[in-house]
């Protein structure tokens, strides 16, 4: 009887171990970004492609500082660049001009559009951002990092960039 | 293949010792660094989106542009990671089993070897470096003047900043003393090519430093340094930290004695990793921001 008892609680605990085991060593859960990972990393994927426009020379169709606002250059590489604007300090929007050469479903999106800014086919999108589409290649866009930078403010200086200088960049 | 980015953001501590010490920085800069862990909450953090599908392309434009070797940011991640790791193997191999724990410094007391000022000095201007080549690997060279690109560098916030308030503190302040960034200069000034090469930090980042021949990489590192001088002293002298008052904070958070700063600096060397946890932290940050407005 004992004996028996003995052996059931080896049993048990060893089972018990075992599925610890089984747990401890399992791969974590799948991400929703794993199919991604796997297409980007195939040979020859690129996220920019060679025939991106420099993302210097968008620099020069941004809004200016003023109205209170501080522009801030963030980010400059192939295809993009990012500047930030600010107001007493914090942080109120950021402002991009991307190549969409390298994001084919960003310039799709543009086809549904029913608004214009200042003459551009032009999108919200998510709950934060309101774009525009120049030259059916270069895409505008604006996102708001504060509630008080409104879906009107994003209009508004979205007509602020040189827009008409960009369409002329597609050469 | 290197890992995926949302697995190191995932994958980023919670809680352990880095995040304690650099939590004990909050008097620094207050408020500016929460420990932002996990991919998916940190697109929602940044971005303050909510729409699922938004978070599924921005993610998965995010991943893309991280595996794009020629994009830069797997560089910076390699910088980020190999400063931190050539502090002593020590620290990995003793605390392994220990993470999560409040880690005694008292029972590595014995264990723990101070660096020599001169080690010391070449490691926080290789940090310096490593910032100025990660932050131009992952930004670019933001705006069309000098101007520019000073005005993208002083706009530091956030975990960037959190990184360089613990490069003052940990690798100046409590190592060498108040006066360490005048005694880092006198000393990069006297310093020989050689004296680099002797540098485990130095050998493995070499080839990303400019300069052609370790002579000329040593001016950069001497000329890196010195135009940074200025905004560690003001950012010194505007908080009026002192190594007494780093260590006082730091003993809140984790326990040491605070009248060997020297050992608590190699302890921290030895046992943190500031500056791949938050490099991944801008790192993610800086790939979200693109992602966002390429979408």
């Amino acid at each position: 009887m004992v004996k028996s008892l003995r052996k059931l609680v080896t049993v048990g605990l060893l089972s018990i171990l075992l599925f610890v085991g089984i747990t401890a060593c399992s791969p974590q859960p799948p991400s929703r970004f794993d199919q991604t990972q796997q297409e980007s990393t195939q040979k020859g994927v690129k996220a920019v492609d060679k025939k991106s426009e420099q993302g210097s020379s968008f620099n020069q169709f941004f809004p200016k500082s003023g109205a209170g606002y501080d522009r801030v250059y963030t980010q400059e590489k192939k295809g993009f660049a990012e500047a930030k604007l600010k107001k007493d300090g914090k942080d109120m929007a950021m402002m991009a001009i991307s190549d969409t050469i390298n994001t084919p479903s960003a310039a799709a999106k543009f086809e549904k559009s029913t608004t214009k800014i200042a003459g551009f086919p032009s999108v919200q999108q998510g709950s934060t951002a309101t774009a525009v589409l120049v030259g059916d290649r270069f895409q505008v866009k604006i996102l708001s990092r504060s509630p008080d930078f409104t879906v009107s403010d994003r209009e508004t200086w979205l007509a602020k960039f040189d827009l008409n200088g960009l369409a002329r960049l597609k050469s | 293949m290197s890992e995926s980015i949302f697995k190191l953001v995932d994958e980023l501590p919670k809680d352990n010792l880095t995040v304690k010490s650099l939590q004990a920085l909050d008097f620094v800069i207050p408020g500016e660094w929460k420990n932002l862990v996990g991919f998916e909450n940190t697109i929602r953090t940044v971005t303050g989106e909510t729409d699922e599908d938004m978070i599924q392309q921005i993610g998965d434009r995010a991943v893309y542009l991280f595996n794009d070797k020629s994009q830069g940011y797997q560089t910076a991640l390699w910088l980020y990671q190999t400063i931190d790791s050539a502090g002593s193997a020590l620290g990995t191999a003793a605390l392994a089993n220990k993470i999560g724990e409040n880690v005694g410094f008292l029972s590595f007391l014995g264990n723990i070897t101070p660096k020599a000022d001169k080690a010391q000095s070449i490691d926080l201007s290789l940090k310096v470096i490593v910032e100025l080549l990660a932050f131009c690997q992952i930004n670019g060279l933001p705006g069309d003047s000098i101007g520019d690109f000073l005005g993208a560098l002083g706009d530091y916030g956030g975990e960037s900043l959190m990184r360089m308030a613990a490069l003052v503190c940990f690798d100046g302040l409590l190592p060498l003393g108040p006066d360490f960034i005048l005694s880092v200069g006198d000393r990069l000034g006297q310093m020989q090519p050689s004296d680099l090469k002797e540098n485990q930090a130095f050998n493995k980042i070499s080839d990303f430093i400019p300069g052609g021949n370790p002579a000329g990489k040593l001016s950069f590192i001497g000329e890196s340094f010195g135009s940074v001088s200025s905004w560690m002293g003001n950012f010194v002298s505007d908080r009026g930290l002192t190594p007494q008052l780093v260590a006082h904070n730091l003993s809140k958070y984790v326990e040491i004695a605070d009248d060997k700063l020297d050992y608590v600096a190699a302890f921290l060397d030895m046992s943190t990793n500031y500056y791949e946890h938050t490099g991944i932290q801008t790192l993610a940050h800086r790939l979200i921001e693109r992602a966002v407005a390429e979408i």
